[in-house]
């Protein structure tokens, strides 16, 4: 059997014949719509927000700012799970230098926890 | 056209004829996702349909949608009060097409047993064009799924083409229906004429 | 089995309203008999002083009455009620006793009821009454929701539906019905919409509004039918 000129070409080919297999659906159904469904828009179909009520005001309101610091100290636990996580895997295997390493990192994101909490902004009125 | 002789002995041998209307329609009877959207009781049996028990996905029909952009089927599932029907009303011009109404329980037909209440709609079929009606208060989860393979049904047999083809392929049928506005002691209009017209009743 | 033992015996009815006359002055209380086998009595409180009692029956240590749990409304349209009356009369020169009809006219009014219990001490209940003067302009109560927070909705519910408004009331909007409608369904005399075109199994009142909706030739082709 010979072999081709790229062994990479097949990959290729196949590649194509992937995302085609994927597009040539949506085409067609895209086709569909466009060539035989006629477009019915309304006032209703076309409103910011799918529910029964009424839109009522704008969508371009002031929302309070302590949501914000909220998302903020969320990030203080997410982050700390991300690294605490292969800290706990590979804790058996550390030097004392990355154990103390990683307390000062815990230390600093308490740090922040204890500050916001300071600050109120973890009571909501 | 191929002839239905001529089809049943090529499946026969194994090969399967099918025209576009035919796979197109099969396509669109096997996946009704329906609205999540309940009114009062018949939705605890609309509930049930859906679960391990009855198993409404036998029917590509278990993907409830909770939001009306996502679906296909509006299960008017209880009462409608009149404080609710402009609301039903709006959930439904926001479904795009197709879309069909399945009327459940004898409340979303005709009003029920509260027919004669100052808040009580006499009829989802006032303001939406209804598919199937299904009778029963409530009606079982069996009658439900009985009612979405006759919408199945009715949607195989629609022919793409000519007068008679599918609303969402007419251009000239509105995709909406005016919503009622809330007036002083009914809803205005009570009813909408275009699609509810009833037999007129003479009786000796 | 017994699932609910009240811990004391409460006081009867005559005892609190004699104990609510002399806590509070000028206060005029009534017990409404009741003729069911129940017998359930209640309190009827004049408007003006209705606060003042609601307090004392959630506060008085031998009552504590600190929950409300139910508040309904009533409408009584003007009416003629008929008594019969037993009165002894000359019969023939004989004494009888002779049963005689008195009618008399009842007034119209709205009234609101409110059934109160003790979480406390476990008994209850007891039904307070308060009544509106007439049925179109005077229909102002006292609200009892700064006494019973839990007779917030309730009382909405009975202005949404018949229309009595609650002076005190820290939200009186209609709950129920939308807030463009106008009247109160609830009372007796309130006339639905006429929308009974189509009603394919028509009895009494219903039959008499569908008859309404009846093609004029229809009427003119009943005829009876006349054996050969």
């Amino acid at each position: 059997m010979q072999t081709p000129e790229n062994p990479y070409l097949v990959l290729v080919l196949l590649m194509a014949a992937a995302v085609g297999f994927a597009l040539t659906p949506l085409a067609a159904a895209w086709a569909w719509a466009h060539f035989f469904s006629p477009q019915k828009p309304g006032n209703d179909k076309n409103d910011t927000y799918e529910c029964g009520l009424a839109s009522k005001g704008d969508a371009w309101i002031h929302f309070r700012s302590e949501y914000y610091l909220y998302g903020i100290i969320f990030l203080v636990f997410d982050v700390e799970t991300i690294f605490l996580l292969p800290f706990a895997v590979s804790f058996t295997g550390l030097t004392v230098g990355a154990f103390v390493a990683m307390i000062i990192f815990l230390v600093l994101l308490v740090e922040g926890l204890v500050w916001a909490w300071r600050k109120g902004f973890l009571s909501w009125t | 056209m191929i002839e239905e002789g001529l089809k049943n002995e090529l499946q026969k041998q194994g090969v399967y004829v099918t025209s576009l209307q035919e796979l197109y329609n099969w396509g669109r009877a096997n996946s009704v996702w329906p609205l999540t959207f309940g009114l009062a009781c018949c939705a605890i049996e609309m509930m049930a349909a859906s679960m391990s028990r009855f198993d409404l996905a036998r029917f590509g029909a278990e993907v409830f949608r909770p939001s009306p952009r996502q679906a296909d089927l509006m299960i008017v599932a209880g009462t409608v009060t009149k404080k609710m029907a402009p609301l039903v009303v709006r959930l439904y011009n926001q479904m795009p097409e197709p879309k069909y109404v399945i009327a459940m329980g004898a409340c979303a037909i005709s009003g029920g047993p509260f027919k004669q209440g100052y808040n009580v709609l006499k009829g989802i079929d006032r303001y939406l064009p209804v598919d199937v009606a299904i009778p029963g208060c409530p009606p079982r989860p069996e009658a439900l799924i009985h009612a979405i393979m006759t919408l199945q049904e009715k949607i195989r047999n629609q022919k793409l083409t000519g007068p008679d083809r599918p609303r969402h392929l007419n251009a000239e049928i509105e995709g909406e229906y005016p919503v009622p506005a809330y007036g002083k002691h009914d809803l205005e209009p009570p009813k909408n004429p275009d699609v509810w017209q009833p037999p007129t009743m003479t009786r000796t | 089995m017994v699932s609910w033992v009240p811990d004391k015996k409460l006081e009867t009815l005559e005892q609190i309203k004699l104990r609510i006359e002399s806590a509070l002055p000028l206060t005029k209380l009534d017990i409404l008999p009741n003729e069911c086998p129940a017998g359930e009595r209640s309190l009827v409180v004049d408007a003006g002083r209705g606060l003042a009692v609601a307090k004392f029956l959630r506060d008085d240590a031998q009552l504590k009455l600190d929950y409300c749990s139910n508040v309904t409304g009533i409408d009584w349209p003007e009416a003629k009620i008929k008594t019969k009356v037993k009165k002894k009369m000359l019969v023939e020169g004989v004494e009888k006793e002779v049963e005689e009809i008195v009618e008399t006219l009842r007034s119209g009014h709205l009234e609101v009821v409110y059934h109160l219990y003790s979480m406390e001490l476990k008994h209850g209940p007891i039904v307070l009454r308060m009544r509106t003067a007439n049925r179109t302009d005077q229909t102002h109560l006292p609200s009892l929701t700064p006494v019973w927070r839990g007779a917030e909705f309730q009382e909405r519910e009975i202005y949404d539906l018949y229309g009595v408004i609650f002076d005190g009331h820290p939200d009186l909007r209609r709950i129920l019905m939308w807030d463009e409608f106008v009247g109160f369904p609830m009372r007796r005399d309130y006339v639905e919409p006429d929308d009974f075109e189509y009603e394919p199994t028509p009895h009494d009142e219903v039959l008499v509004e569908a008859k309404k909706h009846y093609p004029v030739e229809a009427k003119a082709e009943v005829k009876p039918e006349v054996k050969a």
